[in-house]
């Protein structure tokens, strides 16, 4: 799997699961975290087999960003129009968690395939509530339009207390990702790899694509913001979305990969450390072994030594 | 640049076969210790002198004898952060296991990555010509694996950042 895909599995695993032994009254109670910022409780009680109760809890936002209720701006409305009558909204949410969501299972499509799409689409909840800022300005920029109530430079959550920027045009958004790291390793490994990025933009086969930046310093286009989302490790990232990538089926997708840049790359970059420990666990051995080799040979001697007791014990069987 | 490396380890390896000839000593300050004196340093006379192999700025080999002792300390070159890091945790993965390489020191000398100490016992357990065999091989295996790991992080890089724009096109 090179690309993460937006349904989260655990959900729809446990979804899935519920569903077909709808009538048989369980009790659920889970927890689960999806990339280090998300969580999600899924809770289903004896009683009322038919209603899942969906909490979940988003990255703590930074001040820059817009919050409202304590969802993401334009959330309420995505999950009303993702899900429609399945949905209601439980207000206020569970203790510790930013949305509460209860879902009627038994108003599910009869038709297998319409229910499982339907499922597929609770399971990328996460891609509804946090991308549903992303999802309204690319959608003004798919008619080329900028909407009326909004600022020059946009800034939304995508990791606890750290957030990126969008700058909306007419023509074109411009998407800033800074780019933070905890650990020494992996922001070297996570520099380079969005370094590939700006070269792998630069092949033939790829000129339709967002024009992709990088540089450690913040770019023009961050003027104002404040300083404390300035401060970065490993560079800014620029990629410039015109409307061409949001057109039609396509705006899914774009909303799905931009909000989990991060994410991606961090993905890869855990995934490369992993293929490394198994490359140096086995230079490690085939360097034993050439240690070994500088030891005399310990089979021969005790081969010797058998065959002189083998010897020893046929005299002995041998009088005379 | 393959010629150079190959004058440099050729280099090694003759020094190492020349300074390699150790002997059971005793301390000779506390009574029934046998130590390496390379590591202790307590009697001048027992030493010998270092002798520091230089391929380059970054990259060079520092031996150091005693009378019943010997430590080579090695220092890889580091081109660019991404090397540094790569050869900063291939190391530490190595010295981790050092128990397993009975002649690895688990920390190296001050200014170096990698460090080993060779005492009477080690070749008195190993053929003294293989073990020789097996520092130089280190060497050529180091390079070769950084090099290696380097090459694989930007290969993946290349194909994760293709992967990504590919969705848009």
């Amino acid at each position: 799997m090179i690309l993460l895909q937006s349904p989260s599995r655990f959900l729809l695993q446990t979804l899935s699961n519920r569903v077909q032994n709808l009538e048989k009254g369980v009790e659920l109670d889970c927890n689960s975290v999806e990339f280090d910022d998300v969580r999600y409780h899924i809770q289903v009680s004896m009683r009322y087999p038919q209603f899942v109760l969906l909490s979940m809890s988003l990255p703590t936002p930074p001040p820059e960003t817009v919050f409202i209720g304590g969802l993401p701006y334009g959330a309420i409305d995505a999950i009303k129009a993702a899900y429609g009558v399945l949905v209601q909204i439980l207000d206020p949410p569970r203790d510790g968690f930013n949305l509460t969501m209860k879902f009627n299972l038994s108003k599910l499509p009869p038709d297998e395939e319409q229910r499982q799409a339907i499922l597929v689409k609770i399971a990328s909840v996460r891609e509804v509530v946090l991308g549903a800022p992303i999802r309204l300005i690319l959608k003004h920029l798919a008619s080329r339009t900028v909407a009326p109530n909004v600022d020059r430079l946009v800034a939304l959550v995508h990791r606890p207390m750290e957030s990126f920027f969008l700058v909306p045009q007419a023509e074109k958004v411009t998407v800033v990702l800074p780019m933070r790291f905890k650990d020494s390793i992996d922001t070297v490994l996570a520099t380079s790899f969005l370094q590939e990025f700006v070269a792998a933009r630069r092949t033939t086969g790829l000129n339709n694509a967002p024009p992709c930046s990088w540089s450690p310093s913040p770019p023009l286009e961050l003027k104002g913001a404040p300083a404390q989302a300035l401060s970065v490790n490993a560079g800014f990232v620029t990629f410039v979305i015109f409307p061409r990538h949001v057109e039609g089926k396509k705006l899914d997708r774009t909303v799905w990969s931009l909000s989990t840049f991060r994410a991606y790359v961090s993905y890869h970059v855990k995934c490369s450390e992993g293929f490394m420990h198994t490359r140096m666990r086995r230079r490690v051995e085939s360097l034993i072994l050439a240690l070994d080799r500088a030891k005399p040979d310990v089979e021969k001697s005790r081969k010797a030594a058998n065959s002189r007791s083998f010897k020893r014990l046929s005299l002995k069987g041998n009088p005379g | 640049m393959a010629n150079t490396l190959r004058s440099y380890l050729a280099c090694i390896r003759n020094t190492l076969e020349a300074a390699m000839c150790l002997q059971n000593f005793p301390c000779q300050e506390v009574e029934r210790h046998n130590k390496p004196e390379v590591e202790l340093k307590t009697s001048s006379e027992l030493l010998l002198n270092p002798v520091l192999i230089c391929r380059n700025e970054a990259e060079k080999c520092l031996i150091e004898t005693s009378i019943n002792s010997l430590r080579i300390s090695i220092k890889v070159k580091q081109a660019d952060e991404l090397e540094n890091i790569l050869t900063k945790k291939f190391l530490r993965f190595l010295s981790m296991r050092a128990e397993a390489f009975q002649v690895l020191r688990r920390k190296p000398v001050q200014g170096y990555d990698i460090s080993f100490l060779i005492t009477n016992y080690h070749c008195e357990d190993m053929q003294k010509h293989k073990l020789i065999d097996f520092i130089v091989q280190f060497m050529e295996d180091i390079d070769k694996e950084i090099s290696e790991l380097k090459m694989s992080v930007n290969t993946r890089g290349r194909l994760v950042a293709t992967e990504f724009l590919k969705q848009f096109v």
